[in-house]
């Protein structure tokens, strides 16, 4: 269980987050919409590390982890698949998996390559382009790579950052109905950033509202998607 | 002919000396985003030791071995007291613009320079001291004729060809080689999939010290060593990598050897006092015409 | 426009005090601490040069002393082949410097951090060898002698006729203040902000009308004609060589700049000061412990690398920023 506990984040001087609390459940995907400037990716980015937060805590499965580095908190079993489906693009398509693994592979060495076999199980299409560089992928193979690289770890929870960005709403659905079967079939923790709300409440359990940093509504994501006013207010639709 | 075959193998064996200051820099360039112009005084400062135990009687390859840890030891120690509280440093009010960020670093390394020739100078006197090389300097003769060759040349050219396999094994093949390309290509995406990217830049210290110590132990019997004789020579690697391509690994050993060949030919057929004016005459129509190298492959440079 | 005129009378006010107490210290020391002081004023004008270009600009030289020697040697050429007086050789030698400047500016501005030091180490590296290849010209590895002169006629009621050190001084003085004035004016003007809206953000810089590479060359123009005073003034203490004007003296210029304070005037001064004056610090303070040759001659290098980097890493403002944040503090605590 992710517990988010009156977290405030500062970025270039700006109050980006402030004095929000949620819980993002075991085994369930929460997914946090919001418009842009909502302070969505800052909220990510702090709970994988890469920002310290100014005030306040997470804290995962019952321990405080904010503050750690990134690399720790990928060893704590939170993996992030960043905005813009970020890869590393001179790399090859098996070597960003590769990467997502290494730090396991002094221990693991045969659950290692069990996992990159998953992965290409997965998203059968990063199979075949396995020696091309990630590069020369489309945007939706790159997303799939991006969360490939992510799951190899075998996080317990996974942070997806705006998948849907610039994909095609088809190909966006594959991805998110693929994590949403993982998500029901091992129990993987899924926190959704997401701007196209439509979509990520459809699959999600629950709903966090952020709006300029704060949190506007946190309920179950059915009950989020049938009120019409916070959506005319926060979503404009 | 016996000229031209004089200067194609002096260049050869010049080359592959540049080709490894070249490697050095293009380590610590990729992995921590500056380039070390104290890379010389480390080389410099571990040949001294190794001539140290040499004059003490000690075995070639002991002596070495202890250059080459030497070497990698200041790398690790440049890194872990200067690079690194440096970049805590990021948030002071000079450091907060790009162009200074990436100023700031390159004036601490001439400091290291600085430091560790003084030490040099404070412990062996300022002496030049010689070097032997492991084989015979002189020239082969095959048949009666001196060949344009001499044993030290072909070691000189075989190890580093050596040294320069190794390394693009381990940056392809092995785990922390991949590790260390990713660090270098993208840090964030690096430590979001767990790679310990200080470490890993850290290691790139080392092996850059290691390497760069093993070409200051390949000029020594050549030009003897004094505090500040290795300092041309850093430069000529600098035009190397970035007639090559600063970012190209390959790029930049291949400008070593173009400037190895250049710089031989020039001695040979013109005065040497052109050496340097041609080196700066290339440098310049590299950096305007490709600044990204002759083989650099992408579009733009890093920064 | 008052407010302008208002900067203006101040620095004319903060050189005029600046000339006087020099001048007064000077006329008050030994002939050997005269000329230490010509040395310090000297590379207070090359700091200056640094800090325009870094702390302004944002753009890294590392070989300020090859644009020095340009200076120096076009000034004794000058002085030697056309026998022109200092006061005319000096400004011609700041137009010739000037102009190398623009040139290795036209390039500078096409180039990012690293590629830049590289390429000015790499200038300051080769002079040497440049000053053999023409040895007709440049007199190669011994260099060129000048000849200084005595006071001029009018000046002889200012600086008596007999002291060299003090005239040295006076000389060095009058360039140094004057540089003072222009760049205090420059570090307030117009175009200064737009040339540090261009070291924090160059897209920003770019998306306000300023013309980038432009820009650059003129910074680069302009910080190497201040490079070029320094080194006519350097030469003109007896000799213009490569020795002179080695890597060692673009390193003692970046010293001086970070240890002083890479953005401030009044950091220029101070390092200028330290970078002079600590072998002689450090000769007094070893003195008495007899220390061995070889290391005497090599600590002032140690000492001066040492403060460089543990300036850089402690507090990379150097020390006119701490010295800024105390006086901000005292006077916030006043208030208070």
């Amino acid at each position: 269980m992710l517990e988010i506990k009156e977290l405030s984040v500062s970025y270039d001087s700006v109050q980006a987050v402030s004095g929000i609390s949620f819980v993002a459940e075991t085994g369930k995907i929460t997914t946090v919409i919001g418009a842009n400037g909502a302070g969505k990716t800052t909220l990510l980015r702090t709970i994988s590390g890469l920002i310290a937060p100014k005030s306040g805590g997470i804290s995962w499965n019952g321990s405080e982890i904010q503050g750690l580095r990134p690399e720790n908190i990928v060893r704590a079993g939170i993996a992030q698949a960043p905005e813009g489906h970020a890869v590393i693009a001179e790399l090859t398509v098996e070597e960003n998996i590769r990467m997502g693994a290494l730090f396991r592979l002094r221990k693991n060495r045969d659950d290692v390559r069990a996992a990159i076999a998953e992965m290409y199980e997965l998203f059968p299409r990063l199979a075949e382009r396995k020696n091309q560089k990630a590069g020369t992928l489309s945007g939706g193979e790159r997303q799939m790579l991006a969360i490939s690289r992510a799951l190899v770890s075998r996080p317990q929870l996974l942070l997806l950052d705006e998948p849907s960005l610039g994909l095609a709403p088809l190909i966006v659905e594959q991805i998110i109905q693929t994590v949403s079967a993982l998500c029901r079939e091992t129990g993987l923790t899924v926190l959704l950033v997401e701007q196209n709300a439509n979509t990520a409440l459809e699959v999600a359990d629950h709903g966090v509202l952020l709006a300029l940093g704060k949190v506007v509504a946190s309920m179950p994501a059915a009950q989020l998607r049938a009120d019409e006013s916070l959506r005319a207010a926060y979503l404009g639709y | 002919m016996q000229t031209f075959l004089n200067a194609f193998f002096t260049g050869g064996s010049r080359g592959a000396i540049y080709a490894l200051v070249a490697l050095g820099l293009v380590l610590v360039w990729r992995g921590a985003g500056l380039i070390n112009f104290a890379q010389m005084g480390q080389a410099m400062f571990s040949a001294y030791v190794a001539s140290t135990l040499i004059a003490q009687g000690k075995n070639y390859w002991i002596a070495f071995i202890a250059a080459l840890v030497v070497g990698a030891v200041l790398g690790a120690a440049i890194d872990i007291l200067v690079i690194r509280p440096l970049k805590k440093k990021s948030g002071s009010a000079i450091l907060n613009s790009p162009s200074m960020r990436e100023a700031i670093p390159v004036i601490a390394s001439l400091g290291i320079l600085g430091i560790l020739q003084a030490l040099a100078g404070m412990i062996w006197a300022g002496d030049e001291r010689g070097f032997p090389a492991p084989v015979s300097t002189s020239a082969i003769s095959l048949g009666g004729k001196s060949a344009p060759f001499t044993p030290f040349d072909l070691f000189v050219i075989g190890t580093v060809f050596a040294i320069l396999l190794a390394t693009s094994l381990f940056l392809s093949k092995t785990s922390v080689g991949l590790a260390m390309r990713a660090s270098a290509l993208n840090s964030e995406v690096a430590r979001l999939s767990g790679i310990r990217t200080r470490s890993i830049r850290t290691l790139g210290w080392v092996i850059s010290g290691a390497v760069a110590s093993i070409a200051g132990l390949f000029i020594t019997p050549a030009t003897n060593i004094a505090p500040n004789s290795l300092d041309l020579i850093l430069i000529v690697g600098f035009a190397a990598c970035v007639i090559g391509g600063l970012d190209s690994l390959m790029g930049s050993v291949l400008g070593g050897f173009i400037l190895g060949f250049t710089t031989s030919f020039i001695g040979v057929y013109d005065v040497p006092e052109d050496i340097f004016i041609a080196i700066f005459a290339m440098l310049i129509l590299v950096m305007l015409f490709r600044p990204q190298g002759i083989f650099g492959s992408k579009a733009g440079r890093r920064v | 426009m008052f407010k302008k005129m208002d900067t203006a009378l101040r620095n004319l006010g903060v050189a005029a005090l600046f000339f006087v107490v020099v001048l007064l210290v000077g006329k008050n020391v030994g002939p050997y601490n005269q000329s230490q002081i010509a040395v310090a004023l000297i590379i207070f004008i090359g700091v200056l040069s640094i800090n325009i270009l870094t702390g302004l600009s944002g753009q890294l030289s590392l070989g300020q002393g090859a644009l020095m020697a340009i200076g120096g040697y076009s000034c004794a050429l000058m002085i030697n082949n056309w026998h022109l007086s200092m006061w005319i050789a000096i400004p011609l030698s700041l137009v010739s410097a000037a102009i190398a400047g623009y040139l290795l500016g036209l390039v500078a501005a096409r180039l990012s951090g690293p590629y830049l030091a590289g390429t000015t180490l790499l200038l300051a590296l080769a002079l040497p060898t440049i000053a053999n290849r023409f040895e007709t010209v440049f007199g190669g590895e011994t260099g060129l002698s000048i000849d200084f002169g005595t006071p001029t006629q009018w000046l002889s009621g200012i600086v008596s006729q007999d002291s060299f050190e003090l005239w040295q001084l006076f000389v060095a003085l009058i360039f140094a203040t004057v540089s003072l004035f222009l760049t205090c004016n420059l570090f307030t003007s117009r175009s200064a902000r737009s040339w540090r809206a261009l070291r924090d953000h160059e897209p920003a810089a770019e998306l306000m009308g300023i013309n980038i590479s432009r820009t650059k060359t003129q910074i680069f123009a302009i910080s190497s004609a201040f490079a070029g005073v320094a080194g006519a003034l350097y030469g003109l203490r007896g000799l213009v060589g490569p020795s002179v004007f080695g890597i060692a003296l673009s390193l003692s210029l970046l010293t001086g700049s970070i240890l002083g304070g890479v953005r401030s005037i009044l950091g220029a001064g101070i390092g200028a000061v330290i970078v002079v004056f600590l072998p002689d610090w450090i000769g007094k303070a070893m003195h008495p412990f007899a220390l061995a040759d070889q290391l005497t001659n090599y600590l002032p290098a140690l000492l001066s690398s040492l403060l460089l980097v543990l300036t850089i890493v402690i507090n990379p403002g150097g020390i006119a920023s701490s010295l800024y944040a105390l006086a901000r503090r005292a006077r916030g605590n006043f208030k208070k």
